[in-house]
């Protein structure tokens, strides 16, 4: 049978398009589907361990009071020395302590001053070693005992405490223990918002000096100061030293150091409430010092919603407090009515939050104001520790470690050696464990890896605590990519 | 007494031309008294054949020597001359001689005493009215010329006589002559040893003529002076041994004084006639050339040889023989003859572009418009800036880093340049005072150059002008082309750009010499601009030369240029164990999404759909992927209609460059060779989509082409989608939407560039802090990084080196706190300033990065804060020196490789170049196949086809033409033709009545035959 050859021509051009379609159609689900090898560099780069430094920790001082001498009513001068304790891994390394020029203080001679403690390079691993201070004092304007860590100088920090409304002092000690001045900001919010204060800006610290500046001078009038240090040039230790008269006598003192920085998450180990009471969290009026509150500020721009968990260390029971910060504005958050106890007070906050917690111990005989507290404490939030740690305890009354761990997986078991006895403390997930220590003993930690601590020393009128910080991240190896 | 001839006939091969040289001799009116036979390494035929003839004597010899050799072997075995009648009568198995020939010279020898050698008129073995030689003289300078070649013989030339010399063929010599001469001179084994001989005999006495009466036929096979045909291979071997044979007599010749100074001269020489050569398009000639320079600078021994030869015999100086040379007049007169010549081939061989006439004029005025359009908020700035785009360097410093040497990146070191900086040089060098200004000057001519490569390309298969601006059209706003454009990625821009004159010159490549070159350059522009298209386009090449017959040899050396300079990168990135590392796009690394292989088919490489999902969303429900795709979906089918056509050929070609071109995006896509900070960068997929786009254009282009109606509206239609397409992503750079920017003022604090200004290498180590907590730390010296600056080689080198690794201690340490001595990047990197970049975006680890960073170096002694800068924070180290011993060049950075390699680049590159100056019309022969007059067909058929074969289906050339106009080509002396253009002088000047063929119309007879023996001979060039 004969076909038509134009026919036979048509129907193979048509065919040679839909082979061509199909071709490219095909290409193209080839060029998805099939899992091509791939050829991807691994991007060469350096973890660079950094040499070996000086470690140095700088303890804050002795106390001071503001306006001893009627001559001077800003002045400031120290209310005895206060007692150093260093604690080193391995111990017995030498260490070298420096102290600080302290030019505002008239009885710097008698008191001691601030000292920087230092480890030679290669003598200890970073954050292995630590000192902490301790000071009571009793006199007409101050009473009550304080506990503060040693800190690490560093270029940021947030002091969340203190209060400069009736019978509240503050003040703020920048030590500068580096070799370069430091030109420091101190900026305070308040719960109205930042604090327009000028003369707090471009702080000239200069190297191997601590300055001392009054809170009430900068911020009069706030119930709730955060105050935020920035220091360029030289790294600061700054500290707040925060003092309570009722009527006229005086119901507390505190010297706190810097809280964990803003951080959607933060976790206070450890908040001792002595004596059972407090204020609903709802209570709008709830003035004094006398009931244990949580100090939120959220420093960025936007309105956050915080969710504050109080939990015992027992760990059964706890409470949920729903908070809305404004931005740059300090609440404090009433925790409720407290049974006796510590504490472990986690905030979850959907952008980041600054957070310390302050608690007080109750009236003693003497007081004019019966409901007056006779000592307060605050307890910072603290950064998760890394795997090995060293506490120093000074000295004081019934010294208490606290840990916690924020892993609601797995429970740490943490080692903890003192003066050559050796306990193992399991920290159960998503809980807590306290650790009773000696006084003036040095703490050696191990398994310590993203755990919060907290040191906390109570007595019939006595309450201090101070957080075990991990070392500053400036000493960690940091990856290096040098194209 | 009668004197006695002696004919002594050199043979090599047997055949038919042997047999009628036998039957000639034996036919002679005056029989030569004896026939020696000289049989030199001759086949079995051959020695049959002669015995047959039954010679007087026959000399076997087993070596196959030159004719000079052979005859004074067959000589000795004669006794000595009886008088000085006695002659010798050279022979060889290709001169057929008249019956009276020798009758007619024997009668020159006898009544003329004087004449020591006669000569025949050598008429051509297949044309035998055709004058193949009739005496030989030299130019004042010593060039041998011939005094009659090619010319139909009419009997103008029967009254000459007195010649300076002669050809060797069947050449009468006095015996006694020829002894006392000591022969041919061994020195001139193939070409000049009549000449050579005439001049000997002239200067010891003696007359040479040539005896017009006497007809020879002579078939130039080899025997007796360079073979002739017109192969290639035979006209370059005769070339060379024509320039050997000329500078061997020039030492002969030159008085004692002198010769040093010829010696000496030699190399040059050949230098500057090679840079000829390549101008008329002659590069086959080039290594005779240098061969023939460089064997007789060595071959001292002969040349002295000569001279005691030369010596011993003459009798009288050189003056006797002046006016038988070429004189002045005769050779302007040549000279002017070949020059009409070439102009007379040249008419009509440009090819009719029908630039404006074709609707060209319009294309370029609208893509300029488009360009200025959507550049005008760069009009007034002085260059172009953001994506990978950094100022050039000062004009010295671009071609210092254009060459092998120091490459002045990261902490620097001795390596290959990329390609691509070669190409940044010539472009920087376009706006010299400013460099940088030619990037800018490049985004504003981008569009329309990219336009007028592809029009010119697509003139090469259609003549309709709707057609080519339609291809121009969509490759000027080709997706990928405006992502390159709007991304800065120079690489990308340039090789898209190129893309198009690449094919334009490639498709001229099959005819001309000048095309291929400038191809090669091309190829060369497009590899360094984007290497990832070298394994498609070397694909096509290797395809190209498989395809293209004959002409292939013009495209054998098209990657020539681009090895040359990628050569010493391939050599140590495979040495390194980095082959891959060859792919990696040029200049500044620059991370960018890696498109899926829907967005790769729409030709949108950087990872969006044109920008196409904002407008839908808005717009309408539809899905953005679908909108962009439907637009792109009228070039496809167009395309994929070219399978309609009936070229198979080009249609296959065409979408398989397309699919070659979708590979290699796609491949792009999966590897990842440089690294840049923490991140490894994908290569540009945009190359090989610009590559597939090309063939989708061409494919288009094709069916378009073909079709009988309608391409117009098709093409109109085709052409509105594609730019529909590319509307969103026209206004985002438009509105400056895009990462491209004008320059900045600085890429460095303003301080530290005031600071560069009294110390050029003052070094700052820049910290950047990186999205996973670490930093990147990098060393710019100067003013800054700058585009050629940039290295492939440092990219993407797998491991860091020790001063990398010395770096990252350094800038880690520093951005630590740390007991390290801050001096060590003072002394190590010649540090002054520490510049601490801010984090980008405001994630939490870079941000730690930094405030980490800016604390260490807050507390550090060794540093004083400047203070804040646009680039971010700035230290200086109190103990920085200027002019600091670390941050200088290493002196003599490269040693003497970086010196060869440079020279041997430029070499190569410089000879493209001047091979590609278009000088060769006229010159060159014209390869271009005969256009058929369109023929109406059916639809879907194409009416012309280029390709030879087809050219073999007309036969308007008729025999007598096509005889005639292949005469002048297998001349022997064609390979002359530009040099001693006698052809063309005899042909158009003489004043002969011959009708000369018309040139061009020859011309391209002679091509119509793959067969041809005429495109061997070019081919050879």
């Amino acid at each position: 049978m004969a076909v038509d050859p134009k026919l036979i021509r048509i129907g193979a051009r048509v065919l040679a398009l839909v082979a061509a379609a199909a071709l490219a159609v095909g290409s193209v689900a080839a060029a998805a589907l099939v899992p091509w090898p791939e050829h991807r560099v691994e991007v060469p780069s350096q973890e660079v361990q950094p040499a070996e430094s000086r470690q140095l920790r700088v303890c804050p001082g002795p106390l001071f009071a503001i306006g001893e001498d009627p001559a001077a009513a800003t002045a400031v001068s120290s209310v005895g020395p206060a007692e150093i304790v260093t604690a080193t891994e391995p111990s017995g390394v030498a260490l070298e302590q420096v102290p600080l020029a302290a030019p505002a203080n008239a009885r710097a001679a008698e008191d001691g001053a601030p000292i920087a403690i230092a480890a030679e390079p290669g003598g200890v691993d970073a954050g292995l070693l630590a000192a902490a201070q301790s000071q009571s004092v009793e006199s007409e304007t101050l009473s009550g005992f304080t506990a503060a860590a040693c800190g690490e100088a560093v270029a940021e920090s947030w002091l969340v405490a203190g209060a400069t409304n009736l019978g509240r002092s503050g003040i703020v000690l920048l030590s500068n223990p580096s070799a370069v001045a430091a030109t420091v900001d101190v900026r305070v919010i308040g719960e109205t918002g930042a604090v327009e204060a000028p003369s707090a800006l471009g702080i000239i610290v200069p190297p191997g000096t601590q300055r001392v500046l009054s809170l009430a001078g900068l911020a009069p009038n706030l119930t709730s100061p955060v105050i935020h240090v920035t220091s360029a040039g030289g790294a600061i230790a700054a500290s707040l030293e925060h003092s309570v008269v009722v009527g006229l006598a005086p119901a507390g003192i505190e010297l706190t150091g810097a809280t964990a920085g803003p951080s959607t998450r933060q976790v206070i180990p450890g908040v001792l409430v002595p004596q059972a009471g407090g204020v609903e969290a709802t209570e709008d009026h709830a003035d004094g010092d006398d009931h244990p509150v949580v100090r939120l500020l959220a420093p960025g721009d936007e309105p956050v919603a915080v969710s504050i968990g109080v939990v015992p260390e027992s760990g059964s029971g706890g409470t949920t407090i729903e908070a809305a910060l404004e931005p740059g504005r300090v609440v404090d958050v009433p925790l409720g009515v407290l049974d006796a106890g510590a504490y472990t007070i986690r905030i979850e906050a959907d952008a980041p939050v600054v957070a310390a917690a302050r608690t007080t111990v109750g009236g003693t005989e003497g007081q004019t104001d019966a409901s007056a507290p006779s000592d307060l404490a605050w307890t910072v939030a603290t950064a998760p520790l890394l795997d090995g740690a060293v506490v120093a305890v000074p000295r004081g009354p019934s010294p208490m470690l606290h840990l916690v761990n924020p892993d609601a997986e797995t429970a740490a078991e943490v080692r903890v050696v003192s003066g050559g006895s050796e306990r193992v403390v399991t920290v159960p997930p998503a809980g807590a464990a306290s650790v009773s220590l000696d006084a003036g003993a040095s703490v050696v930690l191990d398994g310590t890896e993203g755990l919060h601590g907290t040191v906390s020393f109570a007595g019939d009128d006595e309450l201090a605590s101070f957080g075990v910080q991990p070392p500053s991240p400036l000493d960690s190896p940091i990856q290096v990519y040098p194209r | 007494m009668f004197p006695r001839v002696t004919a002594v006939l050199v043979v090599r091969h047997g055949g038919d031309h042997l047999d009628r040289t036998l039957e000639g001799i034996r036919a002679q009116v005056r029989t030569p008294d004896a026939l020696v036979v000289v049989l030199t390494a001759a086949d079995a035929q051959a020695k049959e054949q002669v015995g047959a003839a039954g010679p007087t004597q026959v000399v076997e010899l087993q070596e196959a020597l030159s004719f000079g050799e052979a005859i004074r072997a067959g000589e000795q075995a004669l006794d000595a001359p009886g008088s000085e009648a006695d002659a010798l009568w050279l022979l060889a198995e290709d001169s057929a001689p008249d019956p009276g020939a020798l009758a007619a010279l024997a009668a020159t020898l006898e009544t003329a005493r004087s004449v020591a050698i006669a000569g025949p008129k050598l008429m051509q073995w297949d044309e035998p009215e055709r004058i193949a030689g009739l005496g030989r003289t030299s130019t004042r300078l010593g060039r041998s010329v011939p005094v009659v070649a090619g010319e139909l013989d009419q009997g103008q030339h029967d009254r000459l006589s007195d010649v300076l010399g002669l050809d060797p063929a069947a050449i009468l010599v006095r015996h006694t002559v020829w002894r006392a001469l000591d022969g041919f001179d061994p020195g001139l084994p193939t070409v000049d040893d009549a000449l050579d001989l005439g001049v000997r005999a002239r200067l010891a006495g003696h007359r040479v003529a040539v005896v017009p009466e006497a007809r020879v036929r002579f078939a130039a096979d080899g025997i007796a002076g360079a073979e002739g045909g017109g192969r290639g291979r035979a006209v370059r071997r005769g070339a060379r041994a024509a320039r050997a044979a000329e500078l061997h007599r020039r030492l002969v010749y030159a008085p004692p004084a002198l010769v040093p100074l010829h010696w000496l001269s030699f190399l040059p020489l050949a230098l500057l006639r090679s840079i000829r050569h390549l101008l008329v398009k002659r590069p086959g000639a080039i290594f005779g050339e240098f061969a023939a320079a460089i064997g007789t600078m060595f071959a001292l021994g002969s040349v002295s040889r000569a001279r005691r030869v030369l010596a011993g015999s003459r009798t009288t100086g050189w003056s006797s023989i002046a006016p038988l040379r070429l004189q002045p007049d005769e050779a302007r007169r040549r000279h002017q003859a070949a020059a009409e010549a070439r102009r007379v081939r040249a008419r009509g061989r440009t090819e009719e572009l029908q630039f404006l006439g074709a609707g060209g004029g319009w294309v370029l005025l609208a893509t300029v418009a488009a360009s200025i359009g959507m550049f005008s908020w760069l009009i007034g700035s002085t260059g172009v800036g953001g994506g990978g785009l950094l100022p050039l360097s000062g004009f010295s410093e671009l071609w210092r880093n254009a060459a092998y040497g120091w490459r002045d990146v990261g902490t620097g070191f001795v390596g290959a340049a990329d390609p691509f900086a070669g190409a940044l040089a010539v472009l920087g060098s376009l706006t010299f005072w400013s460099p940088s200004f030619a990037m800018l000057l490049l985004w504003f001519v981008a569009m329309p150059a990219a336009a007028m490569g592809v029009w010119f390309a697509a003139s090469r298969l259609t003549e309709r002008g709707s057609v080519r601006a339609l291809a121009a059209t969509v490759w000027a706003v080709a997706p990928m082309f405006l992502s390159a454009l709007a991304e800065g990625r120079p690489g990308a821009v340039l090789a898209h750009v190129l893309l198009g004159w690449l094919v334009f010159a490639v498709l001229g490549a099959a005819t001309s010499w000048a095309a291929a070159a400038t191809a090669s350059l091309l190829f060369a522009g497009v590899v360094a601009a984007a290497p990832s298209l070298a394994p498609a386009l070397v694909v096509g090449w290797l395809v190209g030369i498989a395809v293209s017959g004959r002409a292939a040899v013009r495209l054998v050396g098209l990657p020539i240029p681009a090895l040359a300079l990628a050569f010493p990168l391939v050599v140590e990135q495979v040495r390194r164990g980095t082959p891959f590392g060859l792919l990696a796009d040029p200049g500044v690394p620059v991370v960018g999404p890696v498109p899926s292989a829907w967005q790769l088919a729409l030709g949108f490489p950087g990872g969006g759909w044109g920008g196409w999902e904002e407008i839908v969303r808005a717009v309408t429900p539809l899905d953005p992927r679908l909108v962009a795709s439907a637009l792109l979906v009228p070039l496809v089918l167009a395309a994929l209609a070219a399978v309609l056509t009936s070229d198979i050929r080009r249609t296959v070609l065409t979408l398989a460059t397309a699919l070659a071109g979708f590979a290699t995006a796609v491949a792009a896509t999966q590897l990842s060779v440089a690294t840049v900070g923490l991140e490894a960068v994908p290569l540009w997929s945009g190359a090989g989509l610009s590559l597939a786009w090309l063939g989708l254009i061409m494919a288009a282009v094709a069916f378009l082409h073909a079709l009988r109606r309608g391409a117009a509206i098709v093409s109109s239609v085709v052409a509105i989608f594609t730019i529909v397409a590319i509307v969103p992503s026209i206004v985002a750079i438009a509105t400056g939407a895009v990462p491209l920017g004008p320059a900045g003022e600085r890429n460095l604090p303003a301080y530290v560039i005031a600071q560069a200004d009294a110390d050029p290498r003052i070094t700052t180590l820049r910290m950047e802090p990186e999205s996973d907590g670490g930093i990147r730390a990098t060393l710019e010296h100067g003013a800054g990084a700058t585009l050629d600056d940039q290295s492939t080689l440092h990219q993407t080198r797998a491991r860091l080196t020790a001063e990398e690794e010395e770096l990252a201690t350094v800038a880690g340490n520093l951005a630590s706190r740390s007991g390290f001595d801050p001096g060590a990047a003072v002394q190590e990197f010649g540090v002054a300033f520490v510049l601490l970049a801010p984090a980008a975006g405001d994630g939490r680890e870079a941000t730690q990065a930094e405030g980490r960073a800016r604390a260490a170096l807050d507390g550090n002694p060794a540093l004083v804060p400047v203070g804040e800068t646009d680039f971010g924070t700035l230290w200086r180290f109190t103990d920085a020196e200027p002019d600091a011993a670390a941050a200088r060049i290493p002196a003599g950075a490269g040693g003497w490789l970086a010196t060869l390699i440079t020279i041997v680049q430029l070499v190569i590159v410089g000879a493209t170049l001047l091979l590609s100056i278009p000088t060769g019309a006229g010159r060159e022969a014209d390869r271009r196949p005969v256009r058929r007059a369109p023929r109406r067909r059916p639809a879907w058929r194409l009416p012309r086809r280029r390709r030879p074969k087809a050219v073999k289906a007309d036969k308007p050339v008729t025999p007598a033409e096509a005889t005639d106009a292949e005469a002048p080509a297998v001349d022997p002396e064609a390979a002359e033709a530009a040099e001693a253009p006698y052809v063309g002088a005899s042909a158009v000047a003489s004043d002969d009545r011959v009708p000369t063929p018309i040139p061009a119309v020859t011309d391209r007879t002679v091509d119509t035959g793959p067969a041809d023996a005429r495109e061997g001979d070019d081919d050879g060039r």
